[in-house]
Parts: C-alpha cells; sequence; structure tokens
C-alpha cells in the first residue's frame, strides 16, 4: 500500500470531486443544471492537474473549458431554451445493456487494480521541477518542436469559427 | 509513485471512472446537448490519463498533447453547437429520439 502522503490526499479529494460532479452532471435531467455541475467538475480536474506537475494545462482547462466552451454551452442552452428531460423513456435498451456492460468492465478493472495493489509498483520518479519551470519547458516545447501544429491549430480554429457561422446561419439570408 | 506521492493507479481510478460516466450518460441521456457534455467529460477524462503518464515518465510531451486535445475540443464544441442550433431551428427539439430522418 502506498503511504499516504498530503498530495495524494489532495489529489485524491480533487479527484472525488470531479467524479461526484460528473455523477451529478448524468443524472441531473435539467440540462442548465448539469453544464453548472460539469463546470465544478472541470475545476476540480484542473486541481489534480496542478498535483500532475501540469499548471500549464490546469490554467487552460480553468480559462478555455470551465471559462469558454461551457459558457458557450450555457448560452446555446439558454437560446435554445431547452426542456427538462421527461423522466422516463430514457434509452432504448440496447443503450441499458451497453451502459451496465461499461460499469462491468469498470468493475472488472477496479477490482484487478485492488488486487495488485501493491504487487506491481509503478515507476517511482523525484519530483519534478518548480511550477515555473515546468511552464517554461513546456512552452519551449510547443514553440520549437510542436511550433507547425500549433500554428496548424490556429487555422483549425479559424476554419471552426467560419464553420460555426456557416452552420448557425439563418436560411433566409442564403 | 509520481511527483509527491501520487501512486499512477489513483489517476488511472480516477480517469476511469470518470470516462464510464461520461459513456453511461452518452448513451443513457436523450438530450442532445447533454449528450455532448458527456463526451466533453471522456475527453476530460482521457486527458487525465495522458497527464498522469507524462507526470509518471517526466516527459513533457504529453502536456503537449494535452493542449492540442483541449484547442480541438474548444473548436468541436463550436461546430457543434452551431449544428444543435440549425438542428433545433429546422426539427424545433434536440432530444435524439425525435430526430430519425437519418435513422434505418
Amino acid at each position: 500500500m502506498a503511504a499516504l502522503t498530503a498530495t495524494r490526499l489532495v489529489f485524491d479529494a480533487a479527484a472525488t470531486l470531479a467524479i461526484v460532479f460528473a455523477s451529478v452532471m448524468v443524472i441531473h435531467r435539467h440540462p442548465v443544471k448539469s453544464v453548472l455541475a460539469l463546470v465544478v467538475s472541470f475545476f476540480a480536474l484542473s486541481i489534480a492537474y496542478v498535483l500532475l506537475s501540469a499548471p500549464l494545462i490546469a490554467a487552460v482547462q480553468v480559462i478555455v473549458y470551465a471559462g469558454a466552451i461551457l459558457v458557450l454551452f450555457l448560452f446555446v442552452l439558454m437560446l435554445l431554451n431547452v426542456p427538462e428531460e421527461a423522466r422516463h423513456g430514457s434509452g432504448r435498451p440496447i443503450h441499458r445493456i451497453l451502459s451496465a456492460a461499461a460499469i462491468l468492465v469498470f468493475a472488472v478493472f477496479l477490482l484487478s487494480l485492488l488486487r495488485s495493489h501493491g504487487a506491481t509498483a509503478s515507476p517511482a520518479v523525484g519530483a519534478s521541477a518548480g511550477g515555473g519551470a515546468d511552464v517554461a519547458a513546456a512552452a519551449r516545447l510547443l514553440f520549437s518542436e510542436h511550433l507547425l501544429s500549433f500554428e496548424a491549430l490556429s487555422v483549425l480554429l479559424l476554419a471552426a469559427l467560419v464553420g460555426a457561422f456557416a452552420l448557425a446561419r439563418p436560411e433566409t439570408q442564403r | 509513485m509520481i511527483a509527491g506521492g501520487i501512486p499512477l493507479g489513483d489517476v488511472l481510478l480516477a480517469s476511469g471512472a470518470l470516462f464510464v460516466i461520461g459513456l453511461v450518460g452518452a448513451l443513457l441521456r436523450r438530450n442532445a446537448i447533454s449528450i455532448f457534455l458527456s463526451i466533453e467529460l471522456m475527453m476530460n477524462a482521457a486527458n487525465l490519463t495522458v497527464l498522469g503518464y507524462a507526470a509518471s515518465l517526466q516527459n513533457l510531451e504529453g502536456q503537449v498533447v494535452v493542449f492540442f486535445v483541449i484547442a480541438i475540443a474548444a473548436a468541436e464544441a463550436a461546430v457543434g453547437l452551431a449544428i444543435f442550433i440549425a438542428l433545433f431551428r429546422h426539427t424545433e427539439t434536440i432530444d435524439v429520439n425525435r430526430i430519425n430522418l437519418l435513422k434505418w
């Protein structure tokens, strides 16, 4: 059994929070409340990212995911005035069978992980350098080796912008 | 053991749980936007796995990959929501049970 360090405790707490609010997201029938639960879940995930020595990704997670993408969802939900889902008739039988199978596979995974706990120690690595150094190193990698992909990404976002505009435009204007 | 004493097993467990929750949501929800949210959750579970291994192997490439995934998720969300708006304008609903034009 691995030692319980403070970092591990915080990570487990953040992961539990993320899982709980993800469940709330799935269970809740009102779409707006689902989105708000997912915002909390993504904030908890960004705490987990900080502890995995990825502060840059944690910041991007909060700014882009929780800040931009989910707010976009909220805007669309309020624009469309989506009603609450009906209580019955959730899912065809095949969907229920498949989700039961997914939960079963996860349970098997959980059991095998619990059984092999301690037997196979994960590779032990020392603590990485401070957060600032991590960000600088990740940024250097992003802007040197992956510069072309980074620039291609800006073209992709532009294409998505044009595509979204073309799709959401009323048909009468064409 | 990752930096600070987080075992890789914890990371994989959390990410597996999030992925399964997202999968169940994508299968059982009937509202197209809720299904889309579940897919976003599954993508985040995959990101968590990548970051866990990146921290475990002390390799920064994982962070770069996750950065690209998040940017692509932003593009995907913009186009997907535009499709939902167009769909809603066309059919007055985004309940996937009632959108059956392409169903055989």
